[in-house]
């Protein structure tokens, strides 16, 4: 079995006095593609800030180690509609700040930034975005461009919200064969959030199911079943395969695509 | 008087009116570009006017500090207490804004009615800044004040930028965002609350937003904005006190209203040529 990179144990995750998930317990572990799926204001972000430790659990433990013992490194990629910067920075500059951290205080970016930084934009592809400024780019660039710098950081485990929030079918498509190739390619650990369960459910290994009062977490085939997403719904749902991917079929009609 | 009588006699006797314009056009102008892009515009008006008050309350009786302490104190306490609210998604950033700009000028006007030690068209000139007779004091304070910033922003650049970019992702990266705004936002306060002294809200306020947005519309470059901004706030106090002794009108506005003419030339540059800005 892989060692275990992130753990928590009975967590309860909120705000303040408002508690938005609680008695949580998941782990990740290294090389896999985890996939955290729910409707929207589910607490899908709130637990995703507690996995990255931006959120401290209010009870409950959180472990995230390296096997090594160092601290883990994280390449997070937030909702592109996050980011609307008034600053023209170029995409370059914007995947030089995910060196910013491995450089440390008082340094400026070196020739092994700059190369480590044509680097990421090769990897996924946008080599020829460098020079554009990130906030002319289209949304797919936009999300090229984020991951190219999640991936600039040498992430243990690549983190990405909503990746294909608000794209056609084929950036979308384009999108999530990059984000599976960079795991099947590279064995790197991805979690994907995700309210779109088909996007999660045809790629991803592990799944976790978040709702309100309602949290699964296992093996795809074990989690993705007829009863645990009527649960979900709170209405009827089918789960078929067709040409070796899962067909969800909510209330009668096929779950959104 | 000729161009040349007029610069003569600013080079002269005013010496400080001049080399103090520059400082805080630059300084001001410098910073803006971060408060533009951080989309907190009104934090520069908010902070003059809480300076002001700062100063105002040291002509009560009972404290009995010196008036730029008393600016620096009330600006720094403030941008503590505000920081949070700032980053906090349970208030609006100009709700909080706002709610602190209406306290201080509504504290302020309490505050002078009630002060009997001296005229208070005396005090409104020391509150409001005089450009003419800026001392050597203040001078080389607010100079301090500046390094201060640049070497901070010299030094964090990193920091500050990624911060203001994209908070979440830099959380994630294990910088304490909360603590580096609080950071940029002290070195803002501090500067400031010295330019205000120093020259009046008018002038800080003015330049903390008017050449940075020049900068926006002429170019597509970050460095390029900030040198341009920086730029502005070294040529238009230059221009605008020499007006200022040819028209014979205040110092302070002067100089504004040519940073002000400065973009809207630069609005009408940008938009008969879209395509160049």
């Amino acid at each position: 079995m892989s060692p275990t990179l992130i753990h928590l144990d009975r967590v309860t995750l909120g705000y303040g006095q408002k508690v938005i998930l609680r008695d949580i317990t998941v782990t990740i572990r290294q090389g896999e593609y985890f996939g955290l799926v729910g409707p929207n204001g589910a607490g899908k972000t709130t637990l995703l800030k507690a996995m990255l430790g931006i959120l401290k659990p209010s009870g409950g433990t959180r472990t995230a180690t390296h096997p090594e013992g160092r601290p883990l490194r994280f390449g997070y990629v937030p909702q592109r509609d996050s980011i609307d910067s008034v600053l023209p920075y170029t995409s370059s500059a914007v995947v030089m700040m995910g060196r910013f951290r491995q450089m440390g205080l008082f340094r400026l970016p070196g020739r092994a930034d700059t190369a480590a930084t044509l680097r990421a934009l090769a990897h996924v592809g946008v080599e020829d975005l460098g020079a554009k400024v990130f906030r002319d780019l289209s949304g797919g660039q936009k999300q090229r461009v984020l991951i190219a710098r999640a991936l600039a950081s040498d992430p243990d485990i690549l983190i990405l919200d909503e990746p294909t929030n608000g794209m056609d079918l084929t950036s979308r498509t384009a999108m999530l064969e990059l984000i599976d190739g960079l795991h099947r390619r590279e064995r790197l650990t991805i979690i994907m959030v995700s309210h779109l369960l088909d996007d999660v459910a045809n790629h991803v290994e592990q799944i976790a199911i978040v709702e309100k009062d309602f949290f699964r977490v296992g093996d795809v085939r074990e989690i993705l079943t007829p009863a645990h997403l009527s649960a979900l719904y709170g209405m009827p749902v089918k789960v078929d395969s067709l040409h070796g991917h899962y067909v969800v079929t909510v209330g009668g009609a096929h779950e959104s695509n | 008087m000729s161009p040349t009588e007029i610069l003569t006699t600013l080079f002269s006797e005013f010496p400080y009116a001049l080399y103090g314009s520059i400082l805080v056009g630059i300084a001001c102008a410098f910073l803006g570009v971060h408060i533009v892009a951080k989309r907190v515009v009104f934090l520069g008006a908010v902070l003059t006017q809480v300076s002001v008050l700062g100063l105002t309350l040291t002509f009560l009786p009972f404290i009995a500090i010196p008036h730029t302490l008393g600016a620096l104190g009330a600006t720094l306490a403030t941008v503590v207490i505000i920081s949070r609210l700032l980053t906090g998604k349970k208030i609006p950033r100009d709700a909080v804004l706002g709610v602190v700009f209406v306290t201080s000028v509504t504290a302020r006007l309490l505050i002078l009615q009630k002060t009997a030690r001296v005229e208070v068209a005396e005090i409104e000139n020391l509150l409001r800044g005089d450009i003419l007779f800026v001392t050597p004091e203040i001078f080389y304070l607010m100079l301090t004040g500046f390094v201060i910033a640049a070497v901070a922003h010299l030094l964090f650049y990193k920091e500050f930028t990624f911060v203001s970019f994209d908070p979440d992702t830099a959380a994630a990266q294990g910088y304490r965002a909360g603590t580096w705004e609080m950071v940029f936002y002290l070195i803002a306060g501090m500067v400031i609350s010295l330019a205000t002294h120093m020259v009046g809200d008018l002038f800080v306020f003015g330049f903390l937003v008017i050449p940075p947005v020049t900068a926006l519309l002429l170019t597509r470059n970050v460095r390029a904005i900030v040198l341009i901004a920086v730029s502005i706030g070294v040529v238009a106090p230059v221009i605008g006190l020499y007006l200022a002794f040819l028209l014979d009108v205040p110092a302070s506005p002067a100089i504004v209203g040519v940073a002000s003419a400065g973009l809207a030339g630069a609005w009408l540059w940008s938009t008969a040529a879209p395509r160049r800005a």
